[in-house]
Order: structure tokens, then C-alpha cells, then sequence
């Protein structure tokens, strides 16, 4: 098992929307801050706990994710957009500050075109749902499960505390395979979305960017991209941080923080 | 064992001129370079296969099975309807089994009209399985595992309509759509040819089978699961109202007859070895992408696939499956053996295992045509063990 508690100082909520047991975590005080992790929340939010002095910090899991249920209907990012519509009227959350990583910048930035009135402000980290020149050497479903921790991070050490001590723990795989199927349904078929450059023009409120250098799932490269459909976008890159750029270094974890105060 | 026993003649077409540094590959699939394949040899191998397949009809093996797997030294066979085609007026009695395409990998209409051209050209002697195919047909696809189950389904409900209703037919589903479905010829057989599902018994499939009133052929699955299987799936046929009959449970057997339990042994445990060993060799994630299996199943394979690590064992393999290597009697009561405690009279028989060569595959088929099909097609082994009685 995990060394430590991976949600320490959230409160957990359970909702059911549209049927789907839905766990939303909690912390901290001020204007709401919506973050939508990625495929996997395993690796936990200690990250954000700064963000939790000025915000009031609301992490969703998203459905087949994490702790909450599965809903094998869900099979596009719209389906998880209108999920989210939903779970916002249930805790009527009607503007906030939306920060997404990776799968969950991809449902951001659609969030934020569909409802740009919503969002105050926009944070797109590591996010996926571009089609760029730039692909990863593997990709992100043919790995053997116990090569991909490794593969998010620059420093190892940062999320190991996180992972059980056997790489092939079956509880782990098992629940790293359920999250794999959830992500296979939104994106086997088409690990992007060719139709999202056309609406990117929407995400007019202020725009951030963050990206680790040293990312190997969706090299920094994909950042100039988003940056060319969104320009005036603000991008901010972070050397000696990997995929999960939040986890590994403080100063980005700073950076969204000044962008959104 | 009851009704007419029926033997099948299986056969994988694997690509056997391995490089010599094949066993650094961590599989045989899917990411195996296709630069390996040489089309000369490739062309040697399908014609002495071909020609192995035409001999069994000879022999009077009552059917011939192929198969499809892709990206892969395993099966040269990616579109086994070609071999079909090419086999049926090779052939004058035996059934010619397509065991089969994934309906889920292929457009529904085109499948049920190439197996109503086999079957037509074939003058009535196809049979169909439905795989939901391997894991690893799904990293060579562009079809997601994570709803292949439900496109599985649904394409076999289209082509069961487009055979069973007269044409043009609607069809309306998740999917796919139909707005004429009216597929040109349509099946030699009334109402369309036997079918199966074939798999490693994952319960949904076994439960399909039996709502269809199918059959199912399970493959590679040992012998106490293939006993389960068969019970479930009787179970499931019955719930459903559907007779199950002893032919619509193919035993798959790995079967090598010599003169001596020796001198089989001596020819075939290499093949065997191969077999399982190397043509058989993929990765936990090949075999397994997201959303192919339910996490139950994975965690189950994933615990099993730790106690089988530690290389080919012929004793274990000789134990765990069925396995018939040895004489023409050691093989006829094993065979007897396994169809009454399994419920079956039909036998769908591994001859050609492997890297196997031409003369042992002859030889092979020979001796189980000579020495083991007329004993048990008599019930020989019944009347042997009563008389010792």
C-alpha cells in the first residue's frame, strides 16, 4: 500500500450524477478553484495544498477514476463535460478558476469553449487532446503499467511514496487497469481531438500554460502548439520537471497561483 | 459417446523461419518486425500448407479449421477467408471451419456476405466461429477493446439478421447503420451455416453462446476450466431454451501419434516446445489491452500468468491441457476418455503443432487417419475396456 495518505487536508463528497457515484474532494477557503486531474489521481494532491490558502481548491474524480464509479456510457470528453455541468448545479458552482493536467486539460479546454462564461480564469497543464508532430516515443497504453509511474516524472522520488512497494501489486494493477479502460474509451480511437483546434478561438478569458521540460507523455513541444491556437495564452515551462510538473516542482504550483490571484 | 464423432483438423500456418536472435523479442505479436517476413518463404509455406489441409480431407478428417490473428509469426492466416476459398474446391467432404474473423474487427455486412460466398461456393460445408479475438489483435486494429464487447454483439446480431430476415432489412444501432441490409448470395445452408463462439471463456462470451444457441469452442484453456466452460455454457443453453448437442463442445487436442510413446514424444515435444515457447510468447499488456478484460479477470490471468513463469515444462503442459502424444491406443483412450467427461463427440485436433515439418505433419495425420479416427469411430476403446473387464 501507499506510504501516505494521498488526500490529506480534503474533504471527500460523494454525489451521484446521472447515476455515477462521484467523489469530489475539498480544501481550503476563498473563490472557488475547479481542478481536473488526470487519468489517474493515485499520485495524489499534496501539490495543491498551497493553492488551498487562497481557494477553495475543488478536485472532482472524474468517472472510472480514482475513487469514483464507472459509467461505461461515458465515451467522449463531451460526456464528461456534461457530467461536470451537472455536478456543478449539484454544488452550484457557477464561476470559478479551472486548472486541467493532462486528460483533465483536454476536458478543461473544452469545458472553458463550451462554457467560457464559467470560467474565470484558465490553467491547461501537460494537457493532452492536441494532435502534434511531437508524439512520445511509447505511447501511453502500450507501456507495461509498471514502466509508467516512471515515465510521468522527472524525480522519480517525488511520487514514489505513492506507489506500493511490489511494482506488480494486483490491487494497483487492477485499479490502474480500470482507469486504463475509462481512458481507452474516451481515446483509443483517436488519442486527440482534430475538431478542438477549430473552437480554441473561444477561450477568451486569461490563459495559462505550464508545461515540464523534461515531459516524456506529451513532450513540451505540444505546448507551442496549444500556444498557436490560443495566443495569447502565457506558457510557462519548468526545467528538471516531467509529466507531472505540479507534483515535481513548487515554483509552477506557484506560478498558476500568482496567474489566478 | 454419443452420435456421429467428428475430428477436425486444425491448423495455424505459423511463419517459422525465425531469425536466430527471435527469443531477444519479447513477443512473437504485435510489435514482432514484419522485416522477418520473407515472401518467398512465406509463399513455400502457405503452398505446403494448403496441401497439408487438402490432405486431411483425404484422410477423412470430417473438417478443416482455420483462423485469424494479425501481426504475427503465429498464423500466417490475417484474412482466413482467402484460405478458405482456396481450399474449398481443393476439398470434396470435409467442412471447412473459419474460426474465425472478429465480427467486431470487420464490417458486419461484408462478414456475413464473404461466409455466404464460402458457403455457397463450398455447396453447404462452412461453419462459423465468432472470436471476440486476442488482446493482441486489438494493438493491430484501429477498434478499441474497451467497447468490443458490445460491437461484438451487435455485429453479430446484424449478420444473424441479414440471414435469418429476407432483405432489405433496417438496422439501426450504436454502432452501426443499415439502411439496406440486403446482402448478396445468402447462405448455401438454412437458415445459415453452425455457429460458435471461440475463445479462452471469458463469462460474457459463454453466456452469448448460450443465448444464441451456439456453440463454443474454447481454446487453450485447461482441462478443469474447459470443464466449467462446458457446464456453463449447457447451463446457459437450457436457460435460454436451447438443446445444447455434444457436437456444438470442439475439444481442442494437441495430438501427435507414432509408433512408440517414445519415439511421439522424441518428434513432437520440440514443436510443442515452440509452440508455447515461442509462437505463443507476448507480453502481459499485448495480451491484455485496457478495457479487454473486466479487472476481475485481469487480476485472476495476471496471478496465473506468475505461477506458469519459469519456461516449458512438457509435463506440465502435458497435465495442465489436453494433450494426446503416444500411440494410436494411448491416443484413442485419452480422446474417449476426455469426450465422455467432457460431453463431446467433436475433436478438433492440433496436428500440425508448431515449427513442425512436412513429413511429421503427414506422418502425424496418417497414423490418427489409420490407426485412431476407425477405433473411435467404432467405440473400439468401449469395446476394448469391457472386454478387460
Amino acid at each position: 500500500m501507499a506510504a501516505v495518505e494521498p488526500f490529506a487536508h480534503f474533504e471527500r463528497e460523494t454525489h451521484t450524477v446521472n447515476g455515477v457515484k462521484t467523489v469530489v474532494l475539498t480544501a481550503g477557503r476563498g473563490q472557488p478553484l475547479v481542478f481536473f486531474h488526470g487519468a489517474g489521481i493515485w499520485h495524489g494532491l499534496k501539490f495543491a495544498l498551497p493553492w488551498t490558502e487562497r481557494f477553495r481548491v475543488i478536485v472532482p474524480m472524474h468517472p472510472g477514476i480514482g475513487e469514483s464509479g464507472d459509467d461505461p456510457a461515458m465515451t467522449d470528453i463531451h460526456d464528461y463535460v456534461m457530467h461536470y455541468l451537472d455536478l456543478f448545479d449539484a454544488l452550484r458552482l457557477d464561476k470559478f478558476h479551472l486548472v486541467g493536467f493532462s486528460l483533465g486539460g483536454w476536458l478543461a479546454a473544452n469545458f472553458a469553449v463550451e462554457h467560457g462564461h464559467r470560467v474565470e480564469r484558465l490553467v491547461l497543464v501537460g494537457s493532452a487532446g492536441l494532435r502534434g508532430k511531437e508524439r512520445p516515443k511509447g505511447d501511453f497504453f502500450s507501456l507495461p503499467p509498471e514502466q509508467i509511474p516512471s515515465l510521468l516524472v522527472s524525480n522519480f522520488d517525488v511520487i514514489k511514496p505513492y506507489l506500493p512497494d511490489n511494482p506488480k501489486d494486483l490491487d494497483f494493477m487492477g485499479e490502474r487497469y480500470r482507469e486504463g479502460a475509462t481512458l481507452a474509451r474516451l481515446l483509443w480511437e483517436h488519442p486527440y481531438d482534430t475538431k478542438l483546434p477549430r473552437y480554441l478561438h473561444r477561450l477568451t478569458m486569461p490563459t495559462m500554460l505550464v508545461w515540464g521540460e523534461e515531459d516524456r507523455l506529451l513532450p513540451v513541444q505540444n505546448a507551442e502548439l496549444w500556444r498557436r491556437h490560443i495566443p495569447k495564452a502565457q506558457l510557462q515551462t519548468f526545467k528538471g520537471a516531467g509529466h507531472l510538473v505540479l507534483d515535481e516542482k513548487r515554483e509552477a504550483v506557484d506560478a498558476v497561483q500568482r496567474f489566478l490571484s | 459417446m454419443s452420435g456421429n464423432i467428428r475430428f477436425d483438423f486444425m491448423h495455424f500456418m505459423p511463419y517459422i523461419h525465425l531469425p536466430p536472435n527471435q527469443k531477444e523479442h519479447h513477443s512473437l505479436w504485435v510489435d514482432f518486425p514484419n522485416k522477418y517476413y520473407d515472401p518467398e518463404r512465406g509463399r513455400e509455406l502457405y503452398q505446403r500448407y494448403l496441401a497439408e489441409l487438402v490432405l486431411a480431407d483425404k484422410l477423412g478428417f470430417d473438417a478443416v479449421v482455420v483462423n485469424e490473428h494479425h501481426n504475427t509469426a503465429y498464423s500466417m492466416m490475417a484474412a482466413p477467408n482467402l484460405i478458405a476459398a482456396a481450399i474449398i474446391p481443393q476439398t470434396r467432404n470435409a467442412k471447412i471451419c473459419v474460426w474465425g474473423t472478429p465480427p467486431n474487427l470487420e464490417y458486419p455486412n461484408r462478414l456475413a456476405e464473404e461466409y455466404a460466398m464460402l458457403d455457397v461456393l463450398s455447396q453447404g460445408r462452412l461453419e462459423v466461429a465468432f472470436p471476440l479475438g486476442t488482446g493482441m489483435e486489438y494493438w493491430a486494429n484501429p477498434i478499441s477493446p474497451a467497447t468490443a464487447r458490445d460491437r461484438f454483439r451487435e455485429s453479430i446480431d446484424i449478420i444473424l439478421q441479414a440471414w435469418t430476415q429476407d432483405g432489405p432489412t433496417t438496422y439501426y444501432g450504436d454502432f452501426y447503420t443499415y439502411r439496406y441490409l440486403n446482402p448478396w448470395p445468402r447462405p448455401y445452408q438454412k437458415p445459415y451455416p453452425p455457429c460458435y463462439i471461440v475463445g479462452t471463456g471469458s463469462p460474457e462470451t459463454v453466456e452469448l453462446a448460450g443465448k444464441l444457441g451456439f456453440g463454443y469452442a474454447s481454446v487453450f484453456v485447461t482441462k478443469p476450466r474447459a470443464l466449467e466452460l462446458n457446464q456453463q455454457l449447457r447451463r446457459s443453453a437450457a436457460q435460454h431454451g436451447h438443446q445444447l448437442r455434444p457436437e456444438q463442445l470442439p475439444l481442442q487436442v494437441i495430438t501427435y501419434v507414432a509408433e512408440t510413446q517414445d519415439k511421439a514424444e522424441q518428434e513432437a515435444i520440440e514443436h510443442i516446445r515452440f509452440f508455447f515457447e515461442d509462437a505463443l510468447r507476448t507480453t502481459p499488456t499485448f495480451l491484455a489491452p485496457p478495457g479487454y478484460l473486466s479487472v476481475d479477470q485481469l487480476k485472476k490471468r495476471a496471478a496465473l500468468a506468475d505461477k506458469l513463469h519459469g519456461g516449458f515444462n512438457f509435463e506440465a503442459i502435458n497435465e495442465a491441457f489436453f494433450v494426446a502424444v503416444g500411440t494410436a491406443e494411448q491416443v484413442v483412450e485419452r480422446i474417449e476418455e476426455w469426450g465422455e467427461r467432457m460431453g463431446t463427440n467433436h475433436f478438433n485436433i492440433l496436428g500440425a503443432i508448431g515449427n513442425m515439418p512436412h513429413w511429421k505433419v503427414v506422418k502425424n495425420l496418417s497414423f490418427f487417419a489409420e490407426d485412431v479416427m476407425p477405433r473411435l469411430r467404432r467405440g473400439a476403446g468401449l469395446e476394448r475396456r469391457a472386454a478387460a473387464e
